[in-house]
């Protein structure tokens, strides 16, 4: 072996700058479309989609993945418009609204069907709604129903109360002094008048005649109740308890194909929840016969576009057109193949070498978007229904100074914020800007005057994005001067050892927080201390308010509505993990609700968000945009606000011809194939085509 | 003998409830719970999700619940799970090793997914050992017998880079050349024999290097030994010598190494199933543990546990019949 005189790690070596030389040639081979581009054969879209999924029942996962493949293979009363994620008729024909705002009747198709061919009824529907809610499914996503009436009571286990002539107490009970000695019997009471509630059914007079009291049906609650409220045990003396059961709740099979829901409160936005998955239709006998087990690839059966065709967990979910659907020759795709993957690099790596068409939002890292954003038919950065922001302990000094927590939301550059991370827009209120029109229009107005009142002007509030001038003279009056000159301020006498900046860790969220504290370091002379914690740990530490100071926080609407975002400080117990609330807050929110007018509903709205914004319990930095990116051949998927697909819109287009140019503009740019389908589909909803005037003659979604 | 392996059997039982006990601390002390979200849940919504799991119980019952999980216990009346051995004794219906169904993925039951996730962390970590083992032992060998040649000089360079490239680096520099550059290999993703190339390559980078040190140092060390100058000198050649005699002294420290390296492999393909995306029991474990899906975190830790004790149990056996000086009473 001495003439060959070669060692391994030469070799090895050799090796390398071969592949490196070979590489080099072969790589950009096309510099339009990013990596290699071709529209699959078979008709399959291979979708990233994020985690794996939880469950396969529409009624358990609350992530934004599941969302996604559950939408595929579950059709509801409502669809999501692709392009808005506004509602459109699904399984519902029309509706129609009443009561104030508390019922809501549908009329549904009568060629509804499940993926083993069952006809689709209202009384599917109302197993559905009742099954979700059942306490031992343990869904968290419950709470999305507790309007409808008796759903909250059914779900938290409480019982009626039946006094001892056999007469139901009732929620007014506890407010009247008390009730009257000798109940009316029910044959007596007045009729209602009209000749339709005459007809009514017993079930009928029960849920929308007066709601009844409940208490928890578990003896321990109910005497930790009685404790704090002794009227309420005067007025059980003698009574028997009843269980809510699930035919109490407020849905009705009025025939075949009408479905009724009765609320116990106004909730306009209810038709654009009704889109979720949670209230999507099951197949009783499926469920009822295979238990946990339904959703297992041989067991399931589906309601919508597409049908499961094999689940590997971690691996990939993979579902077919189903030829059952209602719908099913609108529906042009073969199937879609979901690859639950979490790694953005992997995912790049995937959707480079061709192995995946789209990916989900947020997918895009920061250091790559300055890259991947000049392929411009393929990047999609759109605002979406989702906001950033730092949560602030309103409960501990110095943060309890309201001027204080303005400072900090001064001292700021939006801006600068937004060119930083790329891929946000600025936002000084608490709602997401740019994808409720109707309501900005309103709320411009209700802050105008209100900023009168208090002698301040619209143009004034719009400064909130960035005013390190006055964000020093509020701090200065609440006892913390700062002194110095431009780019040297200090500020020693702050207490800084008692405001830290919170956040979960992660790489992006760490490099916010220091550009944070950056700009309170430069504009205001404090210096912040940083500190992580993991996720769960994280979330208690804000929810219990153990944290001193700022916190991040990030909160992705559950519907297409401003109120999605407003209820965060809605009640004493709120959601906001602030400390902050304010029953004239809650007032204005209960007004909204009732409000019949959309117009005054988003008055009171506006009002109760320029409380909030007053108050600064929260400083709003972002909106957030979708920063995804598809293959120009996908088609019919748009960067909508909450990156929820509507899949039978989605297709693959094999002529290059006709593939999407410039993504920035494709609200703008009509697909005539998509605009014919949604105007199918709207057709039967006169409020829906009245809607999408409004949109075509305001340019909107150029369609 | 026999007793041996019994006493060793008998000892894994005590070890494995330490362990899943003490894994049951940590992460009841661990802040957060499966069901905590970015939004908080409403009261009577998280007394379901207690009531459901049994999470509304004296936490000493929580723990002696877990426990009987974990080993055997009697089935519950009404009992839905179908997993593990179950068995009538006295009239009674007992179960053993049903640990429950996880509390993240509903419906599916720990052993279920356990069994579900071994086969492709086993797959290839299989192949990364077997690859490992052939080119450590034949690079160890040519170093050794050509000791202090470019040969032994170029194999023990290229294991010391082994050794110090982690996998999570030389993963993605296999994925850049041969996925992103030349479009030869899948980047990630299970699927055909072209999915596991790098993801095998990458695994067995590190074990091929340790082999072929130990077995380079193994040999160098027999091959002076006594009863090789012996086996020399009756007249053997040179090729019974190292086949016959040689080598199997020569392999005893990496038979050591195969307990730990297998366990290894098994438990530890966590960054390489990251980087290639490999639906394997390690990413189902950190998973799991994120995700505060206590019965799975515990169902695996049960599992891998025992998996080592068992292996090591093996290694310890193998090595009586390689070394006759080594004997068990």
């Amino acid at each position: 072996m001495k003439n060959f005189n070669i060692s391994i790690g030469q070799l090895v070596l050799l090796t390398a700058i071969v592949a490196l030389a070979l590489a080099g040639c072969a790589t950009q081979a096309s510099s339009r479309y990013y990596g290699r581009t071709a529209a699959p054969q078979d008709n399959v879209l291979r979708y990233i989609t994020g985690s794996e999924p939880e469950s396969l029942d529409p009624a358990i996962p609350t992530g934004q993945p599941e969302a996604r493949l559950l939408m595929s293979i579950y059709d509801g009363l409502v669809e999501y418009d692709p392009r808005t994620m506004q509602p459109i008729p699904g399984l519902a024909e029309s509706w129609q609204v009443g009561q104030e705002n508390t019922e809501y009747i549908f009329k549904l198709r009568n060629n509804g069907k499940f993926s083993n061919g069952d006809p689709i009824t209202a009384h599917d529907f109302v197993y559905s709604f009742q099954r979700a809610l059942e306490p031992s499914l343990a869904a968290k996503n419950a709470y999305l129903a507790h309007y409808i009436k008796y759903a909250e009571e059914f779900n938290s286990m409480k019982s009626f109360v039946k006094d001892k002539n056999g007469r139901f107490l009732l929620k007014s009970d506890l407010e009247t002094p008390a009730p009257p000695a000798e109940p009316v019997p029910l044959s007596t009471q007045p009729a209602p008048p009209t000749e339709q509630a005459i007809a009514q059914s017993e079930f009928r007079k029960f849920v929308d005649g007066p709601t009844r009291l409940t208490v928890p049906s578990d003896e321990k609650s109910r005497n930790a109740l009685f404790e704090k409220d002794p009227k309420l045990k005067a007025l059980m003396a003698e009574t028997e308890l009843v269980a809510v059961v699930a035919s109490d709740l407020g849905v009705e099979a009025v025939d075949d194909h009408t479905f009724r829901i009765k609320l116990k409160q106004p909730a306009p936005f209810l038709i654009g929840l009704l889109g979720h998955q949670f209230f999507r239709v099951v197949h009783r006998g499926t469920v009822e016969k295979h238990g946990k087990d339904w959703t297992k690839p041989s067991n399931i059966v589906t309601s919508g576009a597409f049908r499961l065709k094999e689940h590997r967990p971690y691996d990939r979910v993979v579902v077919e057109k189903d030829p059952n659907y209602w719908d099913a020759q609108m529906v042009r795709l073969n199937g879609i193949e979901f690859y639950p993957l979490e790694e953005q690099t992997t995912m790049l790596n995937l959707y480079k070498t061709g192995r995946v068409d789209a990916i989900y939002n947020h997918t895009i890292p920061a250091a790559w978007v300055d890259m991947i954003r000049e392929y411009k038919d393929e990047y999609m950065n759109h605002p979406e229904v989702a906001i950033e922001y730092y949560t602030v302990n309103v409960t501990k000094p110095p943060m309890n100074d309201l001027r204080v927590r303005q400072a900090l939301a001064l001292a700021v550059d939006r801006d600068a914020l937004a060119k930083f991370r790329k891929t946000t827009q600025p936002l000084i209120d608490f709602t997401p800007e740019g994808l409720f029109p109707e309501y900005e229009d309103i709320r411009s107005k209700v802050y105008d005057r209100e900023l009168k009142k208090i002698g301040s002007t619209l143009d004034e509030w719009k400064a909130r994005k960035f005013d390190p001038v006055k964000a020093r003279k509020l701090l200065a009056e609440a006892g913390f001067p700062v002194t110095g000159s431009e780019g040297d301020w200090s500020c020693p006498s702050f207490p800084v050892e008692s405001v830290e900046l919170l956040y979960n860790t992660s790489e992006n969220n760490k490099s916010i927080a220091e550009f944070i504290q950056a700009q309170y370091k430069q504009n205001l002379g404090i210096t912040l201390q940083l500190k992580n914690q993991e996720w769960k740990t994280f979330l208690n530490t804000r929810k219990n308010l153990e944290y001193n100071g700022i916190a991040r926080a990030g909160w992705i609407g559950d519907y297409m509505d401003p109120m999605s975002f407003l209820k965060l400080f809605y009640g004493t117990n709120n959601d906001s993990s602030t400390g902050w609330t304010n029953p004239k807050f809650d007032k204005l929110i209960d007004d909204a609700n009732r409000a019949a007018d959309p117009k005054v509903r988003f008055e009171k709205m506006a009002e109760a968000e320029f409380m909030v914004m007053q108050d600064q319990p929260v400083l709003p930095w972002q909106t957030q945009k979708t920063n995804f990116i598809r293959k120009p051949y996908v088609k019919g998927l748009y960067p909508n606000p909450g990156t929820l697909h509507a899949w039978k819109f989605v297709y693959i287009e094999t002529d290059q011809a006709k593939w999407d140019q410039n993504v920035d503009t494709i609200f703008s740019t009509g697909d005539a194939w998509v605009t014919e389908n949604l105007n199918r589909l709207i057709a039967t909803q006169p409020t829906l085509v009245e809607r999408e005037k409004g949109y075509m003659d305001a340019k909107k979604f150029g369609y | 003998m026999i007793g041996f392996i019994l006493r060793r059997l008998l000892i894994i039982i005590p070890m494995a409830l330490l362990v899943v006990s003490l894994t049951w601390g940590l992460i009841r002390v661990a802040p957060g719970n499966f069901y905590s979200d970015e939004r908080s849940l409403p009261p009577a919504i998280e007394e379901n999700i207690k009531r459901k799991y049994g999470l509304d119980k004296p936490w000493y019952q929580q723990y002696f619940l877990m426990l009987g999980n974990v080993t055997c216990r009697t089935a519950p009346d009404g009992d839905t799970s179908t997993t593990g051995f179950r068995f009538g004794l006295f009239g009674t219906q007992f179960k053993c090793f049903d640990f429950g169904d996880s509390v993240k993925y509903l419906g599916k039951s720990v052993n279920e997914i356990i069994f579900t996730h071994l086969p492709y962390s086993a797959t290839i970590g299989f192949l990364a050992y077997i690859l490992a083992l052939i080119l450590g032992l034949i690079f160890g060998n040519i170093a050794a017998l050509k000791q202090n040649s470019a040969w032994d000089y170029g194999s023990m360079t290229s294991a010391m880079l082994g050794l110090s490239v982690p996998n999570f680096v030389l993963g993605p520099i296999l994925v850049i050349v041969f996925s992103l550059w030349l479009y030869w290999l899948p980047p990630a993703r299970w699927g055909g024999v072209a999915n596991i190339i790098m993801p095998v390559i990458t695994l067995s980078a590190i074990y091929m290097a340790y082999i072929a040190r130990l077995t380079r140092a193994g040999m160098l060390e027999v091959m002076r030994s006594d009863y090789i100058r012996t086996a020399r000198a009756k007249g053997l050649d040179e090729k019974s010598v190292l086949l016959r005699h040689g080598i199997r002294g020569g392999i005893i420290p990496v038979v050591s190494y195969t307990g730990p390296a297998l366990a290894g492999l098994l438990a530890g393909t966590v960054v390489v199933e990251k980087v290639f995306a490999i639906p394997g029991l390690g990413n189902i474990f950190i998973q799991s543990v994120l995700n505060r899906d206590e019965p799975l975190t515990l169902g695996i830790v049960a599992f891998l546990s025992i998996l080592i004790m068992i292996f090591n149990l093996i290694v310890d056996i193998a090595y009586g019949f390689l070394d006759p000086r080594i004997r068990y009473e």
